[in-house]
């Protein structure tokens, strides 16, 4: 079962704290409050405490074959703050978000032209596993291998060294991943239990912990909230705000409240353009584009 | 009889009769398979009660012990039933152990490549091939193995000096253990790869993209995750390849060198050029002498042990099946 008090919009983001490895308390506890943070108000959250320029999308177009998925888009993703990709379904927003650890080259034949820049390197240049584990990724579908819940983030911390490690060596690691994604309190207990009787919000904040086992400098969200209920959106929703300071966080979403209420930048794609980039309070609130205005007015019925 | 009520339009195999019809064909089916395992278990107990625990360890020659047993039935002073089947057991396990092993080992291989590695234009052509050969009758590969394996072997890997090492006791042809576990490897690996395929193929691309996600190249993602979860399908292909090696008789009857010797690995590697039989291709030898009813039980004893043989390893199949699905991996 889900934490049935998510912890919802704290006046400022409590302080991440990384774990002592000594000291496996969890990094965040909730704040309880009593009211929830359903509607479609911008979360009360600070603005960025600071910005770092992780990666840099520099007029990147994807083919497959004559089409092309994504035409000439440039973006900045900082750390320090989250950014949105939103759009209508084929715009090509998700292509982008492949494209950004290679993950497109593993599908199909996708062309890619321009260039994409993990601090100031072309990743291209990255061995491609290298550049995974840098920039990790969690799916749509909640996917957790079918072990237990301390092997799902100790199968990354072991494929990542050369040799082999005892258990007792990655039990610091992998408490900390599990807390820094907000499950170390419910699973703590229950570390052997199988990861896939867990509930599916349970389960995305599972992959988001072995995302973050990695210890990558940026966390792509592939519409991680869709397969999930609204409370366990709301606790994934102040967990991704929460990492923005260790991590850069891109998402893509369908789900337009959602990346009002957690964006800090959104950009806003339609049929592989990109068609405006802003912060989310101007974006949603005095779009430029009348694009962007005829779909974000879906965002407010 | 109450009239039942019926829709005035139905269809004319409504599920209730398609339930009894089906039902009782099972109920049949298994009826006849439990009358044939009594039959065998019935008619093969005279040579188990005779023996005791020692029909299935070691003891004289099984070849003079079978012929002894089938004559006793002419000579008018009692049957004989003396029967010390270790050479055969041994012979079973050395061959079919070793079958399945390599078998395991390289279907595991060819299916990881087919499933992950090849191009798909490749992938698209072998995964039919190796489903034909699965299905390519034994007495084939026999004859395959009479012709071309076993004189290579004979001719080629056995030493003179081997042969007159052993002269007294036994002679080398070719006709050996490793002639037998190669042509039975080849017989079941199709079976494998065919089933290894599937299981590796239809495990959730979610785990495998996961794994990918993490910076884990294709061959340790494969090998970590993609083989781990179709672990239990594995097993389900290595106990069926292997009952599929017990019971093979006829292939093995023309390869193993069909005598009743039990190899030793203790004598050094000598051991795989030495001929033994299974205890399949036994019953196949002997089948002639069925009038004889101490050999008839003597038969059906075999018959018995293998059969049972069977049922333990889908029984130690389904436990590990069980065992490994702990996580959800099916």
């Amino acid at each position: 079962m889900e934490s049935l008090a998510p912890d919802t919009a704290p006046s400022a983001p409590p302080p991440i704290r990384r774990l002592d490895p000594q000291d496996p308390t969890p990094a965040q506890e909730a704040v309880p409050t009593t009211a929830t943070s359903f509607v479609a108000a911008k979360r009360s959250i600070a603005a960025p405490q600071f910005s770092i320029r992780r990666m840099e999308v520099d007029r990147v177009s994807i083919h497959y074959g004559a089409k092309a998925a994504v035409k000439g888009v440039s973006l900045p993703i900082r750390q320090g703050e989250v950014l949105a990709l939103i759009g209508p379904s084929g715009c090509g927003k998700t292509t982008l978000l492949r494209s950004l650890n290679r993950l497109t080259e593993l599908t199909a034949a996708a062309r890619l032209s321009g260039s994409i820049r993990l601090d100031d390197v072309d990743i291209r240049l990255i061995e491609p596993t290298l550049l995974r584990r840098r920039v990790t990724m969690v799916f749509q579908q909640p996917n957790p291998f079918p072990m237990s819940v301390f092997d799902n983030i100790a199968y990354v911390l072991r494929e990542q060294g050369s040799r082999r490690v005892r258990k007792k060596a990655l039990e610091p690691q992998v408490h900390s991943a599990l807390a820094r994604a907000g499950l170390f309190e419910e699973v703590k207990d229950n570390l052997k239990h199988p990861a896939l009787k867990l509930s599916g919000g349970q389960q995305q904040r599972l992959c988001i912990a072995r995302a973050l086992a990695a210890e990558p400098e940026v966390l792509l969200l592939d519409e991680p909230c869709s397969a999930l209920d609204p409370q366990s959106t709301a606790v994934i929703e102040d967990l991704i705000v929460r990492l923005r300071d260790d991590v850069a966080v891109v998402i893509v979403t369908h789900n337009l409240q959602q990346a009002y209420r957690i964006a800090d930048h959104v950009a806003f794609m339609y049929l592989g353009d990109l068609v405006e980039y802003n912060s989310a309070t101007r974006l949603f609130n005095s779009p430029t584009q009348q694009r962007t205005a005829e779909y974000v007015s879906g965002a407010f019925g | 009889m109450e009239e039942e009520l019926q829709p005035e339009y139905g269809p004319k195999w409504s599920d209730q009769r398609v339930e009894r019809m089906l039902g009782t064909l099972v109920v049949f089916i298994v009826g006849l398979l439990l009358a044939l395992i009594v039959v065998v278990v019935i008619n093969g107990w005279p040579s188990f009660a005779h023996n005791g625990l020692s029909w299935f360890g070691p003891g004289g020659n099984v070849d003079d012990q079978l012929s002894a047993i089938s004559q006793s039935a002419e000579t008018g002073a009692g049957y004989i039933y003396t029967f010390h089947a270790w050479p055969l057991i041994w012979s079973t396990i050395l061959i079919c152990g070793g079958a399945v092993v390599l078998g395991l080992v390289t279907a595991l291989f060819i299916s990881v490549f087919l499933t992950e590695f090849a191009p798909a234009w490749m992938s698209n052509l072998l995964r039919p091939v190796v489903r034909f050969l699965a299905s390519v009758p034994s007495v084939i590969y026999g004859l395959l193995g009479v012709l071309v394996l076993v004189p290579f072997i004979g001719n080629h890997l056995i030493t003179e000096h081997q042969k007159a090492s052993v002269a007294g006791i036994i002679s080398l042809t070719g006709y050996s253990l490793i002639a037998a576990v190669i042509v039975l490897t080849i017989m079941i690996a199709p079976l494998m790869v065919s089933i290894f395929t599937d299981a590796l193929s239809s495990v959730k691309p979610g785990w495998l993209e996961g794994s990918l996600a993490l910076g884990v190249n294709r061959w340790r993602t494969i090998w970590k995750i993609g083989v781990r979860a179709a672990r239990p399908a594995i097993v389900a292909g290595t106990v069926l390849a292997l009952a599929r090696a017990i019971g093979e008789s006829v292939m093995l009857a023309m390869i193993s060198g069909s005598t009743a010797f039990a190899p030793n690995p203790a004598d050094g590697l000598i051991f795989i050029y030495e001929p033994s039989r299974p205890l399949a291709p036994t019953i196949v030898k002997s089948v002639d002498q069925l009038s004889s009813p101490p050999a008839k039980a003597t038969l059906f004893a075999i018959a018995t042990f293998l059969l049972f043989s069977g049922a333990m390893f889908s029984l130690a199949g389904a436990l590990t099946r069980r065992a490994m699905n702990k996580y959800g991996a099916a």
